[in-house]
């Protein structure tokens, strides 16, 4: 299974995304588990998750956070700006795979 | 405009930004604001039974309905504000506890006796007991600056004590639980030893609390944190960085928390004495007047949005439609985008501006009540006006005026973007058909 994080303020407009995103799992049948949180909520999270996306207005926590994620050894980046407005599920799925995919080659 | 554009545009990226950044990624702040967050569930619940204590009818009204709502209150009022009186009115407790743990647990320190540690030293200087009672008087919105300044000291003396291993050494085979609870010992006394006497001495020599000197200190920034200037050079501040395409909002509130909840307070010990409210910025004042379908008072924009001819606004409008009215409006932000986005910027900046401005002066002059409850930021704006203002009805129509203002100002705007827009969709759609044509 592929847990997948999402990040921003109070998790809620990550949320909308991340219904999205399950829509997309479902589509390409790919075991996903898929959660929203706060930010003072990621310390806590991060461990459980294979990456953590956060929302473009948090953009600014990054290496914050990717320090705290490296001693998990998690990767974390930010999820495309366009993609985020459009609530594209189906491509920051993707994208999300692709960066757990990376990871795990380098 | 554009040479113009570039370099204000530039100073938001490069300058502000940045310090921003920082400033909302520093350990302190970030506990001070996690504090917060984790203390309004009960803040919210505790104010809203203050408003039903306090209907919104006067002692003379003829109307039945009020009648037995007022007979109520007057009956059981002890027992109604109770639930009051355990959460806001004793708000700093609550503040105390949870910035001590979040900023141990940055620290990587014990939250839960750090919590407990900061707990223990604010009672001490907060409310010293006499007579078998603790008095709450500075528990609640007095209590606030100090709730932050107590808990800070006393997990960062904490921290010191760890990093500089004081502290009895117990032999390993001591189970953590019990090592855990002696690690406290020194921590305890060393509080004891500093804040104590100082406690004593503000007494004996002032006659006068910690919280209460405190409150003393921070009462010319309180008040001018509630002057019209005030609130415009954080609308500014918090539209700029939004513009950047950083969280203004989660930034510049998470520094203003603490002046709201002080005002809070004072608006609610005012409507508990009968006497009249002081204080206009709360946080609703902020989310359900000011900025109404979130950062930008984008409201306005997603109604037009949804009829638009641009097939790229109309889907973005109705994506936006139904998280704006619960002042959600990411989607808005980035999909439009608003963000960088030089034909936006002005309406953008300039609606929430105004919207303050309105709102402020129509709180001064009485045409509307004053913030007295806090709802939670998600609801949508006109019954969170209402609400927050002890259901006032002229709050909704305010708010609704407030859409239709921004409506009007982001149209010319949108107007031009959307011409922009139409002319790109125009010319896909011509070289589509290029290739099909092939």
């Amino acid at each position: 299974m592929v847990k997948i994080l999402l990040c921003c303020s109070a998790g809620m407009s990550t949320s909308m995304v991340v219904q999205r995103m399950e829509k997309a799992a479902v589509q390409l049948s790919l075991d996903a588990r898929i959660e929203a949180v706060g930010m003072e909520e990621f310390r806590d999270k991060i461990a459980d998750y294979d990456c953590c996306l956060l929302g473009p207005q948090i953009k600014y926590k990054l290496t914050d956070f990717q320090q705290r994620a490296a001693e998990f050894n998690k990767p974390v980046t930010v999820i495309n700006t366009m993609d985020y407005g459009m609530l594209n599920g189906e491509k920051i799925l993707k994208s999300a795979l692709s960066l757990i995919d990376s990871h795990k080659g380098a | 405009m554009s040479t113009l554009a570039d370099s204000l545009f530039g100073v938001i990226e490069n300058r502000i930004s940045p310090i921003a950044a920082r400033l909302s990624s520093q350990r302190h702040v970030v506990a001070i604001k996690d504090g917060f967050i984790a203390s309004m569930p009960f803040l919210i619940v505790g104010s809203f039974m203050l408003l039903f204590s306090h209907p919104p009818f006067s002692e003379t009204s003829q109307w039945g309905f009020a009648q037995w709502w007022l007979g109520i209150v007057k009956q059981y009022n002890d027992q109604l504000m109770m639930p009051y009186n355990m959460t806001m009115g004793i708000m700093a407790v609550f503040i105390t506890g949870a910035i001590a743990y979040n900023l141990a647990q940055s620290y990587k320190l014990n939250g839960l006796m750090a919590a407990l540690l900061a707990l223990m030293t604010f009672l001490v200087v907060a409310a010293p007991a006499k007579d078998g009672a603790l008095s709450v008087a500075s528990l609640g919105g007095e209590g606030i600056f100090t709730a932050i300044l107590i808990s800070l000291y006393c997990t960062e003396v904490m921290h010191l004590l760890v990093k500089y291993n004081i502290g009895f050494k117990l032999p390993e085979q001591v189970p953590p639980k019990i090592r855990q609870s002696f690690d406290l010992l020194i921590p305890i006394v060393v509080i004891f030893l500093t804040l104590y006497p100082l406690n004593l001495f503000m007494q004996s020599h002032f006659g006068l609390l910690i919280p209460q000197a405190i409150m003393a200190v921070f009462a010319p920034i309180i008040s001018a944190a509630d002057s019209l200037p005030a609130v415009l050079i954080a609308v500014l501040l918090c539209h700029l960085l939004w513009f950047a395409g950083i969280h203004g909002a989660a930034i510049v509130g998470g520094i203003l928390q603490a002046f709201w909840l002080s005002n809070l307070g004072l608006n609610q010990e005012a409507l508990t004495a009968g006497e009249p409210i002081p204080k206009i910025f709360i946080e609703p004042f902020w989310q359900f007047f000011i900025t109404v379908g979130g950062s930008g008072a984008t409201m306005g924009l997603v109604i037009l949005y949804l009829r638009s001819r641009s097939a790229h606004l109309r889907s973005i409008g109705r994506l936006g439609l139904v998280p704006g009215m619960f002042n959600i409006n990411e989607p808005i932000i980035f999909g439009s985008p608003v963000v960088m986005n030089p034909l936006l910027f002005i309406p953008f900046i300039t609606t929430p501006l105004l919207n303050a401005i309105i709102a402020w002066t129509a709180t001064r002059t009485n045409l509307i009540n004053h913030v007295i409850s806090l709802a939670p930021w998600t609801t949508p704006g006109p019954i969170g006006a209402a609400w927050s203002t002890g259901w006032d009805w002229r709050a909704v129509v305010l708010v609704l005026f407030l859409i239709g203002l921004s409506t009007l100002i982001y149209y010319p705007f949108f107007k031009m973007y959307e011409r922009q827009l139409l002319q790109q969709e125009a010319e896909m759609a011509h070289e589509t058909l290029a290739e099909e044509m092939k």
